[in-house]
């Protein structure tokens, strides 16, 4: 009984991924479909690997929309992490940041797009400083909301040990609210990336956003596919890369 | 074969892997018995009751209820577990209704059980208040409550009482003695406390470490309500402590 | 006579928790003396106000009205004074050597002087090779003992105690209140135990302080004359559990 289930439980999910694959076959079929089949998207998945469209090949896409999302992302972390740290320890500081962040959050990071170009042009900057609106977003939340979900208990607890108020935020809120932290760079990383596909569409000369305009401009539905895959694909290894990372600097925390 | 026994368990064992947990447990419950199940910490109290409402499944032997093996969806198990569970949407009443309403029972008995628990529980004050109002042995008494007023085939308790004090104990279990008077249920009640078992049960089950086997049965003979300072009590209890005792 | 010393007194405390809906009055008027070196227990019902109580002694809630002196030579910082705590409190992110020197840390001890002091108390508490395991690998009991390891391991003078067994199993319980009591006759400290268990109450205590439901005064004293290890189940230690249960208020 046990057995099977195990092998039905490593059977459907093949079998899901398998009926989308013939879901894709049967839809690019047909003469007028839009849709590239199988072979003509993998013939163009080779061509885009080997040669290079707007001066550079598909790992080099790739690499550029990362290097924009992990730079904005790093930067996101160190603003953000002060900032919630600050807006959950500090009631004065709190008062004053907070009301000005909440007004600010829900605008849609694309919705600075032209501001920021009209102030920084269209290099490398204004891409970053787009994606960095989004990560930090969920930085300063993560950060904060970890800070208030503190057990008061622990911070009594420091007390009767003698700590001081430097030392209770040093020691024990840092420390306690890390696991709030690193989910919330999983966030912003997830975010980051979808803001700079977004921006590289809209202004960009390389990056796979700017692929997938080229796609769209060039007729060229089997680039975009390939694009698709490969967001997809690269989403999936940081996604798990995180969650790795995130096991080790929480091991300490229960289940 | 006793047509008087409500469960059989026979010769129950399971294993997590290599982990002998439970060992061919035998044992009966008559119809209306008040069965105290006392052991060492750690000795699979927990299991058999997963075992006894099907959440996991034995593997060696069987628990039956009324002769066919225990099934949540035909036998009528109450369980009242260590954290309070009442429904925080219901008052106090509805609570108690609740079971009967879903049995669907006819109008004038669910209000004539309902009327009885609550009086035994001395709750018709605060009948129409929510659980969140009352204290948390209010809460608990709440959920036994309404685990009693479903007559079910079987009740279990496990560790209801937790760490109340002494005097609170005291109290609620009699109140459990009378719910039980009063409804004739079968009742099995854990415990950790030797002194609660020795105080609340007509039949005791001592368990052994595991692999847990049952040590010993034992039927309690004292009179209600009894003195947990007279002769007689102590002795037993100190029977029981001797044979649990790892600490 | 080492009692003759009083280590802290509380006088006429009150502590009223003001809400929006209606004031509760936990703690009516308390005034008591603790001894140097002795096990003074505090026993009362749910909710009396005792948890309230060593809290405001510990300086970890302001009090309404009253005072509480304290009688150390040198200052009297919350340093002074130990608390173990229901729920253990324990630092999850650090290892049991860790929580241990922690307080130890907190006061600027170097490293070296912090392990030897801190595997002094583990090895105390029967807690060898756990040093490295985190909170979440432990159970109940064992955490309690850190955190009994955590407090001795600062040198307090008073050690506060808020039912620090209440989390744990009848069993559970009988092992910590016997370690507990190996424990405090070889370092002797000042202990104050609050509990709501009549009998863990007599187990331990030199004395005892019965306390009335909310809102909560002195209801009586008990001087405790048995001779330890206690027996729970000989008839000195009934007769007394008796009198003192019938002379707790019933809080449902």
């Amino acid at each position: 009984m046990k057995i099977m289930k195990k092998i039905i439980y490593i059977l459907l999910p093949l079998l899901s991924v398998a009926t989308i694959v013939l879901a894709w076959v049967l839809v690019a079929a047909p003469e007028e479909s839009q849709m590239p089949g199988l072979a003509e998207t993998g013939a163009k998945f080779i061509d885009v690997m080997t040669n290079k469209i707007s001066g550079a090949t598909l790992p080099i896409h790739i690499l550029v929309s990362l290097r924009r999302v992990l730079m904005a992302v790093a930067l996101a972390m160190v603003t953000g992490v002060v900032f919630g740290v600050l807006i959950g320890w500090s009631k004065l500081f709190k008062s004053l940041a907070y009301p000005i962040f909440e007004i600010i959050r829900p605008i849609p990071p694309i919705a600075w797009l032209p501001i920021i170009i009209l102030s920084m042009g269209i290099g490398e900057s204004p891409k970053i400083a787009i994606v960095f609106i989004s990560a930090f977003m969920p930085i300063v939340i993560n950060t904060f909301a970890g800070m208030r979900m503190i057990d008061p208990l622990l911070f009594d607890a420091a007390k009767t040990l003698g700590a001081n108020k430097r030392q209770l935020f040093f020691n024990i809120a840092i420390p306690a609210c890390t696991p709030a932290i690193v989910a919330g760079m999983k966030t912003s990383v997830s975010n980051g990336w979808m803001t700079v596909l977004a921006a590289e569409m809209i202004v960009a000369r390389q990056g796979v956003g700017f692929l997938i305009v080229r796609g769209m401009q060039n007729g060229d539905p089997a680039l975009i596919v390939v694009c698709m895959f490969a967001i997809g694909i690269v989403s999936a290894l940081v996604s798990v890369g995180l969650t790795k990372i995130e096991g080790v600097l929480t091991k300490w925390k229960n289940a | 074969m006793s047509d008087n026994n409500k469960v059989k368990v026979k010769n129950l064992s399971k294993n997590f892997g290599d982990l002998e947990v439970l060992k061919d447990v035998s044992f009966d419950v008559k119809k209306g018995d008040f069965l105290c199940i006392v052991g060492p910490t750690g000795c699979g109290k927990t299991t058999f009751l997963n075992l006894l409402v099907k959440l996991i499944e034995p593997t060696n032997g069987e628990i039956l209820i009324d002769g066919v093996p225990a099934d949540p969806t035909i036998h009528d198990i109450s369980f009242v577990f260590q954290e309070p569970s009442a429904f925080p949407w219901l008052t106090v009443e509805q609570n108690i209704r609740f079971g009967l309403e879903v049995k669907k029972l006819p109008e004038p008995k669910i209000k004539e059980r309902v009327n009885e628990i609550l009086s035994i529980l001395g709750l018709e004050s605060v009948k129409k208040q929510y659980p969140h109002q009352l204290s948390a042995s209010a809460e608990q008494r709440i959920v036994i409550g309404r685990s009693f007023a479903l007559h079910p085939d079987l009740l279990l308790l496990d560790e209801p009482y937790g760490q109340m004090d002494l005097k609170l104990r005291y109290y609620l279990e009699d109140e459990v003695i009378k719910l039980w008077k009063a409804t004739g249920s079968t009742v099995i009640f854990i415990t950790h406390n030797i002194e609660e078992a020795v105080y609340v049960a007509e039949r005791c089950l001592i368990l052994s470490q595991k692999p847990t086997t049952i040590k010993e049965e034992m039927t309690i003979d004292l009179q209600r309500p009894r003195d947990v300072s007279s002769p007689e009590f102590v002795k037993i209890r100190e029977y029981i402590t001797d044979k649990i005792k790892w600490w | 006579m080492e009692k003759c010393v009083t280590r802290f007194s509380l006088k006429n405390i009150s502590k009223i928790f003001f809400k929006k809906n209606e004031d509760a009055h936990v703690i009516e008027d308390i005034s008591l003396d603790v001894y140097d070196n002795e096990f003074l227990v505090i026993l009362g019902p749910g909710q009396c106000g005792k948890t309230t109580l060593l809290n405001i002694v510990a300086d970890l809630l302001p009090k309404t009205k009253g005072e509480v002196i304290f009688n150390f030579e040198e200052d009297t910082d919350p340093g002074k004074l130990g608390f173990i705590f229901q729920r253990y409190a324990l630092f999850p992110w650090k290892t049991v050597m860790q929580n241990v020197e922690m307080g130890l840390k907190l006061r600027g001890k170097n490293k070296k002087e912090r392990r030897v002091k801190s595997q002094e108390y583990i090895d105390m508490v029967g807690l060898q090779g756990f040093e490295k395991s985190h909170p979440k690998q432990l159970s109940g009991g064992m955490k309690q003992r850190v955190g009994i390891a955590r407090v001795f391991a600062t040198d307090a003078h008073v050690i506060l105690m808020d039912e620090p067994f209440g989390a744990l199993d009848a069993q559970t319980r009988y092992q910590m209140q016997g370690e507990l009591s190996n424990i405090w006759e070889h370092k002797k400290k000042t202990i104050v135990f609050v509990t709501n268990n009549i009998e863990e109450a007599i187990y331990l205590a030199d004395r005892i302080i019965l306390l009335s439901g909310a809102p909560s005064k002195v209801k009586a004293e008990y001087n405790i004359k048995l001779s330890r290890p206690r027996s729970l189940t000989n008839n000195d230690f009934l007769e007394l559990r008796n009198t003192i249960a019938k002379n707790t208020d019933l809080v449902l």
